[in-house]
């Protein structure tokens, strides 16, 4: 009877980790999705700081295409 | 991996900070200096002179061109990562407790200390990310903190939102553009101060520290608290892991504060927690003071702490931590797989 009651406890804990999961990841997607769709709209890039990184370093050195060598 | 061990400071620290990539930690305390370190080895990578007295804060901007500092000398600066030159010095009539670049490096926020005759504010400076360029003496944007002053602040996804926490425990949305208040809501313990504010990747969500000995997952859009994280001790900082849904406390007492005479008087451990299920999942230990601030690498490969006892510590996560997962956790990356 003990070992019953453990288990169910243990189920419990398990059932409530698992609808913890679900709810953040259901958040998550639906925050992700807002942003993605703000940033569209407002005609930003997906990622400001890979748009940034990029125009870095072309300022800091605009050559660098220039140099692939084959 | 044992911990390196950053001796660089000669009073407590105030704030760590990782650069986007990583590979960078630039530290802040009360002696009048900034160290940059090599995160993979704790090398010193430079450091940056001017500050005449404690310093508070410090951030990178995304692209680690610069970075900018807050001091008790009353001053925001502006310093090339590179070469450790001053680029710009703004004054202000008060301390700077906190900065912050927004997502894309163009402005840098600053939070003002209160004092007699003066209001605690939360100015905003815009910043070209041009080391040549000459930065503007005139702030773009000033929020007069009327209620309560502000010890934190940051800018949400999109800078569209400044977030801000204050000294009686409450957090405040002002719209970044105007300044205008949207929400202030009673979140943490009153007149507990929120002491740290620190961004998920996105921006959408951040997490608080607190006082009154909790720490809050809260989302930037709405101020809902998804999650609060319940410590044992006051807290100083709080930060998030990237890779594994963690998140790490730092806190405890300072001797003279400490009335109890329990054996483990300090607590000065960081302390992880699953960001989800809210449940500690294990303590580092190491400092010998209260830890004044911790940093998670953006890259998911470590953490930093910073000590009251002066110390900076470096850690790097070993296999066991990447490893580590709850049950229902692996079950639903199986049946994503």
């Amino acid at each position: 009877e003990d070992a019953e009651r453990i288990n169910s406890a243990d189920v419990a804990v398990v059932e409530h980790r698992r609808r913890l999961l679900e709810e953040w990841y259901a958040w998550r997607a639906v925050t992700e999705e807002e942003l993605a769709e703000e940033r569209e709209a407002l005609g930003l890039p997906e990622d400001p700081v890979a748009e940034l990184l990029k125009a870095h370093a072309a300022a800091v050195a605009p050559d660098e295409e220039e140099k692939v060598i084959e | 991996m044992r911990p390196i061990l950053l001796s660089g400071h000669e009073r407590a620290l105030t704030q760590v900070k990782y650069n986007r990539d990583g590979d960078l930690i630039f530290s802040t305390a009360k002696d009048q200096q900034i160290c940059a370190w090599y995160s993979h080895n704790g090398e010193r990578f430079g450091t940056y002179h001017g500050h005449v007295g404690a310093i508070w804060t410090v951030d990178v901007d995304p692209t680690s061109t610069m970075i900018a500092s807050g001091s008790a000398d009353n001053t925001i600066r502006l310093w090339e990562v590179k070469t450790g030159k001053c680029l710009k010095t703004w004054e202000f009539p008060t301390a700077v407790k906190r900065v912050e670049f927004n997502e894309d490096g163009s402005k840098l926020l600053g939070v003002t200390e209160k004092r007699m005759g003066h209001m605690g504010t939360i100015v905003v400076l815009d910043i070209d990310l041009d080391v040549n360029a000459e930065q503007s003496d005139e702030k773009s944007l000033t929020i007069v903190c009327d209620e309560s002053k502000a010890t934190v602040a940051g800018w949400s996804y999109l800078s569209k939102y400044i977030i801000a926490g204050h000294e009686d425990g409450s957090i405040s949305q002002y719209d970044a553009k105007t300044g205008d208040l949207l929400y202030n809501f009673p979140i943490h313990e009153l007149n507990n101060p929120v002491v740290d504010l620190q961004w998920s990747q996105d921006r959408t969500y951040f997490i608080t520290a607190s006082k009154d000995k909790t720490a809050k997952l809260i989302s930037a859009k709405d101020l809902e608290v998804k999650k609060t994280y319940v410590a044992d001790t006051p807290l100083n900082s709080a930060a998030m892991t990237y890779k594994k849904d963690f998140v790490i406390l730092g806190g405890g007492q300072a001797a003279m504060d400490v009335t109890t005479t329990s054996a483990r008087q300090g607590k000065f451990e960081a302390r992880f927690y699953h960001k989800i299920f809210e449940e500690e999942i294990g303590r580092v230990r190491g400092h010998f003071g209260p830890l004044n601030t911790v940093a998670a690498d953006p890259t998911g490969k470590g953490y930093a702490s910073g000590g009251e006892d002066g110390y900076v510590r470096v850690h790097h996560f070993d296999k066991g931590f990447f490893d580590f997962t709850y049950e229902v956790e692996r079950e639903r990356a199986n049946r994503l797989s």
